[in-house]
């Protein structure tokens, strides 16, 4: 089988990306960029700077960071001072940002027009030619170290206590122990008395309970009950249990989330 | 719309935070090892006496300093990869290290002491030829850079230019050195090849040539002065003819135009080993002073002459004869000797021979860095770089002590494989029990109790063995990894790494701890070979041997040879691998195995005939009867052409289908297919209304990626094409505009994420691809490429990436019921694991009571970065060049090491650790509270039966 594909037949599959691109598509309000092809004979320029990190020695940082312009296409490196210079750069818009392992710096986009007039603004990859200026030559204050680490959860007693669960366990835990010995059950006369007042709660003994029904019914005819909670399990439980599960993964619990949807294959197949 | 999304955004990606790092995890499972690469000049910091420092520019384009005791890197700045960064020269003077980049683009000093730069001065364009400090009166103020049409002049303070002055007659001479004795004077030495040699000589001050000292001499035998010349004593020029046998001296500073002086080696009763190029080594310890006056004739591989300038600069004395590496003939290339000579006498230092052993699976030795000082009593003392052929360096200090090595070939780790361990005898006899024939119940019943005893036994010697540990001094006790001790854990988690470097050194690793257990060195591999690596036979199949082989295959000329080794012992297998006489197109790794369980490697030569590694009876039989159904697929992207083949039972091979894709459009960048070894657990997503959306799984799926030849970031696209490999059908395209690479792409299940750059937007665009067969499954018990009437349905979706990336790979888990996460490399050195939720074109961007029940995550068009998800948190792996995946035993873990510079090893766990105890669980709060509760139990038990009591009392 022969297929010849030819570049007029290949039909666009440009979804989101495609509208994006239309949305912002306002592009020439910056200087001309032609980032990728770099002519060997053009003019190059340099990006200067200056990158501190507060409360830190320069000393303790600067041997394992470096600045980096769109990517790794020009790489420079700190001085002793903190400051830097890119040189051999030609004309156009690069991302320009200081890596460090240990501290944060936000990356800034560097413009320079074929004349080599510099400018700095703020990055933004939605709006591409929104310009937040920035100063130049670059000054870059790190924000911090970096957070690599989650924290653990720790356990103390007060968590264990304020629990609703808790709670809602030992409260009743309480009042079943500590009630009989506030209320003496021996007096004959309370004990009429609650008697009475638990008959008022019920007030029609004939009406059978609930529960009693329910078991009576599952009881007594065994093949049929049995069928029909497998129906409803088929068709009325999921939705419930499915809720119930989509609640767990809310609380944070990440793997939830494939029991949910093993769950769900299962019932609907 | 915007704000409840990004609401919902934050909300997900709170949870999603599985694969964030615990700080008290750091080191626990995973380790790091850096690398620079292959030494080009190496320098001890002879600043001060007590300092342990040794500097490296490497081919990596690297600038490091190590711990010399310890062999520790200190720091390390990593330049641009390419000849843009390439490291020309490397000089020392005290604190500064002086650096000429980049084929002399730039000149850089460096603080040795902090690892920062003291200055970067661009230099004028030309190409680097030579470097050397600047004297005035015992004191280094400048340094002079010669370039092949231009020399200057630059201050060492500031790295500000002096002076720059064309050279004259540039374009007949070739300047190829520059010589300063700590006079007022600057001279260029050029040759006109097999003519005459040219001296000029500028004054220090302002640039001037002093006009009496430039002439030319005579030198018809002189090809060049950089391989055959060197300046030693007081400016005396001394060379090397290898045709006349003879040296040449010729004094520089003379007033008027000197003569070569001619000293033939026969006169001094030297002779040159046949074929050899003699060679000229001289020392110059410090700048300011001239150079000394003894040197080195090297006149054999292995034989080395110390000789001396007589102070009238014409005569030799012959000084001593010196074997450079004395090694033994009787047993070759065993042991290396190094002695220490006094240049001033000529004869040997007593006491300094090193011998050091040579690693028989190591390269030889080509390249000494030596560190001779004084000791307290006045005793010379030295220690030793030596740098292998493998780029191993080994630090010896005396008497012949290896006090670090570093194996630098792991810089350049081209691909590698995880190789299970091997079973213990214990676990082995338990395992055997399953897999005999059953013999009758009794022999059973005795074998398994035989076998629980052998347990029972294990146990005991284990108990025994913790106990009379735990007696000793916690130092002595060492549990060192060494390839007898290695076995399986119980997870699996515990792997051989077999990693091949692009030397043709092959490491095997123990991915827990990360030392080297064994390493090869395939001499006679080519420096432009591409490799590929084969697991044949796993350690499943005890007592047959785990079996790898490995491709080597010439780049230029195609023609390939197969190296067969055991991955657990590095050892090489007697197995013969079959004759390659052609260029190899293809590889392919069947599932089919022969009697002793290797799988069959077949190789396709460019005549389109297949050779079967083993190629037993049984094998060929097999591939006969299967022929039919083996299809294979070769690409030329030179021709944008991709074909697919058909086996025939007697091995040759069929065209089926060909792909033409026109080269002056577009070039075939990258194809891949899925790994085989991945599991898809489920066959279809869930979709809000209980329907089932069935996954398109091809196994047969080709993801081919191309780029458009226009660069023109108006006209310039990335194209996808999806492609069935049996049938040649082509599935799905996908063109991106105004696009172009480098693509980074990984196909799995039935999805494909890529990456590239917008040339519009100036950003990088991550954009996937799902496959879906629909409601309704077309045939639910096996998938056949011929069978497939429908075409899938496909989606897409795209998200702005706020970095660039240097390589990706998706997670890779036993069973696949594991949720995907990829890891991505970031330019940083940090590897992101980014959910694959995130990349699902199924995102909605109104959220609707459906797509919340499915969880998806409203679109969103920025992709997040989080140093949360930096599974390597600080550990940044220098220019990853790729991330290797495997799964363990476990289904909730997936082994992965990152390597290009250095190489990183960790465990992740894309949806938390749900089959094993946690870390961080808390044994003592469950136990107490079993405990209380045991306790309560029985207090109110016994609190009742009293209260019952006198109940009945009353």
């Amino acid at each position: 089988m022969w297929l010849h594909v030819r570049l007029s037949e290949v039909c666009l599959f440009l979804q989101a990306m495609f509208i994006l691109a239309c949305c912002f598509s306002d592009m020439e309000s910056g200087p001309i960029a032609t980032s990728g092809s770099v002519q060997p004979n053009g003019d190059r320029f340099k990006i200067e700077g200056r990158a501190i990190v507060p409360g830190v020695k320069t000393q303790d940082w600067i041997s394992s960071a470096r600045v980096t312009v769109e990517g790794e296409e020009y790489i420079g490196f700190l001085r002793t001072d903190g400051s830097f210079v890119v040189n051999d750069v030609p004309s156009g818009s690069y991302v320009v940002e200081v890596i460090s392992p240990g501290y944060k710096f936000e990356a800034v986009r560097v413009d320079i027009t074929s004349k080599g007039k510099m400018r700095a603004r703020l990055v933004n990859f939605i709006k591409t030619s929104e310009v937040i200026r920035q100063p130049y030559p670059l000054q870059l204050r790190s924000s911090g170290p970096h957070t690599y680490f989650m924290k653990r959860e720790t356990w103390g007693w007060t968590d264990f206590l304020m629990n609703p669960m808790v709670m809602m366990m030992v409260l009743p835990l309480l009042i079943i122990v500590l009630l009989p010995k506030v209320v003496n059950t021996n007096d004959p006369e309370m004990r009429k008395e609650m008697e009475q007042s638990m008959n008022m709660l019920n007030p029609n003994p004939e009406l059978p309970d609930v529960s009693e029904f329910m078991t009576k019914l599952f009881s007594g005819s065994k093949s049929s009950s049995s069928k029909a909670i497998g129906g409803s399990k088929a068709s009325g439980r999921p939705a419930v249990k499915r809720r119930n599960y989509c609640n767990w993964s809310c609380h944070g619990n990440y793997n939830t989330i494939f029991f949910k949807r093993a769950f769900s294959f299962v019932f609907c197949k | 719309m915007s704000k409840p999304t990004s609401l919902f955004v934050i909300f997900f990606s709170l949870f999603i935070m599985s694969e964030a790092v615990f700080e008290d995890q750091v080191g626990k499972f995973d380790w790091r090892q850096q690398y620079v690469g292959k030494t080009l000049f190496a320098h001890f910091d002879s600043h001060s006496q007590s300092s342990n420092k040794l500097f490296l520019a490497t081919d990596k384009n690297i600038f490091a300093s190590f711990n010399s005791r310890t062999g520790d890197l200190l720091w390390r700045h990593v330049d641009k990869v390419g000849p843009e960064g390439t490291i020309d020269i490397l000089v020392l003077h005290g604190q500064d290290a002086l650096m000429v980049v980049g084929g002399g683009r730039l000149l850089r000093s460096w603080d040795t002491n902090m690892g920062g730069l003291n200055w970067e001065a661009v230099l004028d364009t030309g190409s680097f030829q030579a470097a050397c400090f600047v004297a005035i009166q015992d004191t280094v103020k400048h340094v002079a850079v010669l370039k092949k049409a231009a020399i200057s002049l630059h201050y060492l303070t500031n790295g500000h230019q002096k002076w720059v002055e064309n050279l004259p007659d540039s374009d007949t001479v070739q300047y190829q050195a520059v010589y300063s004795g700590g006079e007022v004077e600057v001279y260029v030495l050029g040759v006109v090849p097999n003519s005459h040699l040219t001296i000029i000589a500028y004054s220090l001050e302002d640039g001037e040539i002093i006009k009496q000292v430039t002439w030319s001499v005579e030198a018809p035998w002189l090809s060049s002065v950089e391989s055959s010349c060197v300046v030693i004593g007081q400016g005396v020029l001394m060379c090397v003819d290898p045709a006349t046998l003879a040296l040449y001296t010729l004094p520089i500073q003379a007033e008027e135009a000197p003569q070569f002086n001619q000293i033939l080696l026969q006169s001094l009763d030297l002779e040159v080993s046949l074929g050899f190029q003699p060679v000229l080594v001289s020392s110059q310890p410090h700048p300011a002073r001239s150079p000394i006056s003894e040197f080195f004739l090297q006149l054999g591989p292995d034989h080395h002459v110390l000789l001396q300038l007589n102070a009238d600069g014409y005569t030799i004395a012959y000084v001593t004869p010196f074997f450079f590496f004395f090694t033994s003939f009787l047993f070759p290339l065993q042991a290396c000797d190094i002695n220490l000579f006094s240049a001033d006498s000529g004869r040997r230092l007593l006491d300094t021979t090193v011998i050091f052993p040579l690693d028989l699976n190591g390269g030889k030795p080509f390249k000494l860095y030596v560190h001779a000082f004084l000791k307290k009593d006045d005793s010379v003392d030295y220690r030793v770089l030596v740098q292998t052929q493998d780029h191993a360096l080994t630090f010896i200090q005396q008497p012949g002590r290896v006090v670090w090595t570093r194996e630098e070939a792991l810089a350049d780790v081209v691909t590698m494989e995880m190789v299970d361990l091997p079973l213990t005898g214990t676990q082995a006899e338990l395992e055997g029990e399953f897999g005999k024939k059953a013999d009758g119940l009794f022999p059973m019943v005795l074998k398994r109790l035989s076998s629980q005893v052998i347990l029972l036994q294990a146990w005991l010697a284990h108990l025994w063995k913790l106990f009379y540990e735990a007696r000793k001094p916690h130092g002595q006790v060492k549990n060192e990894v060494t390839i007898e001790t290695l076995s399986r854990d119980e997870f699996n988690l515990q792997k051989m790494m077999v990693m091949v470097t692009a030397s043709g050194k092959l490491f095997g690793i123990d991915s827990k701890s990360g030392s080297i257990l064994w390493k090869h060195y395939l001499e006679n591999v080519q420096p432009n070979a591409v490799f590929k690596l084969i697991v044949q036979r796993t350690t499943a199949h005890f007592p047959h041997p785990p079996q790898c082989t490995l491709l080597i295959k010439d780049k230029d000329t195609g023609l390939a040879s197969l190296h067969v080794f055991n991955p657990i012992f590095g050892r090489k297998s007697h197995i013969a691998p079959p004759a390659l006489p052609r260029p190899i197109l293809q590889s392919l790794l069947l599932p089919v195995i022969d009697q002793d369980y290797a799988k069959v490697l077949l190789l396709v030569d460019d005549q389109y005939k297949v050779t079967a590694f083993p190629s037993t009876k049984n094998v060929l039989q097999q591939l006969q009867e299967m022929a039919s159904s083996i299809f294979f697929y070769l690409i030329r992207s030179d021709q944008g052409n991709l074909s697919g083949f058909r086996l025939r039972k007697d091995l040759s091979t069929e065209r089926i289908w060909e792909v033409v894709l026109p080269t002056e459009v577009q070039k075939i960048v990258a194809v891949n297919g899925k790994r085989p070894n991945e599991h898809v657990h489920s066959q279809g997503r869930v979709m809000g209304d209980r329907s089932v959306l069935y996954k398109y799984l091809n196994p047969n799926l080709l993801a081919v990626v191309t780029e458009s030849t226009d660069a023109h970031p108006e006209r310039a696209f990335v194209g996808v094409f999806l492609v069935d490999g049996v049938t040649g059908r082509i599935i799905h395209e996908a063109v991106q505009r105004k696009a172009r690479g480098p693509v980074h792409f990984v196909h799995s299940e039935n999805w494909v994420v890529y990456e590239y750059w917008n040339t519009k937007s100036r950003r990088n665009e991550f954009s996937v691809l799902e496959l879906f067969e629909g409601t309704e499954l077309y045939n639910s018990t096996v998938f056949s490429s011929l069978d497939r009437p429908h075409l899938p349905q496909v989606l897409q979706q795209t998200y702005i990436f706020p970095s660039p990336i240097t390589t990706m790979e998706a997670t890779l888990t036993e069973k696949g019921i594991t949720s995907r996460h990829l890891l991505v490399g970031l330019p940083s050195g940090a590897i992101l694991s980014l959910p694959k939720m995130f990349l699902d074109p199924r995102r909605p961007e109104v959220v609707t009571e459906h797509s919340r029940e499915e969880n998806l995550i409203p679109y969103a068009p920025e992709m997040p970065i989080r140093t949360e998800w930096f599974i390597n948190y600080n550990q940044t792996v220098a220019r990853v060049k790729g991330i290797y995946t495997a799964p363990s035993g476990l289904e909730s873990t997936c082994l992965v090491v990152a390597y290009g510079l250095d190489i990183y090893q960790t465990r992740v766990y894309p949806s938390k650790q749900f089959d094993v105890l946690k870390d961080d669980y808390d044994y003592v709060l469950i136990s107490s509270v079993l405990f209380a509760l045991f306790f309560a139990t029985m207090i109110s038990k016994r609190l009742a039966q009293v209260k019952l009591l006198n109940r009945a009392w009353r």
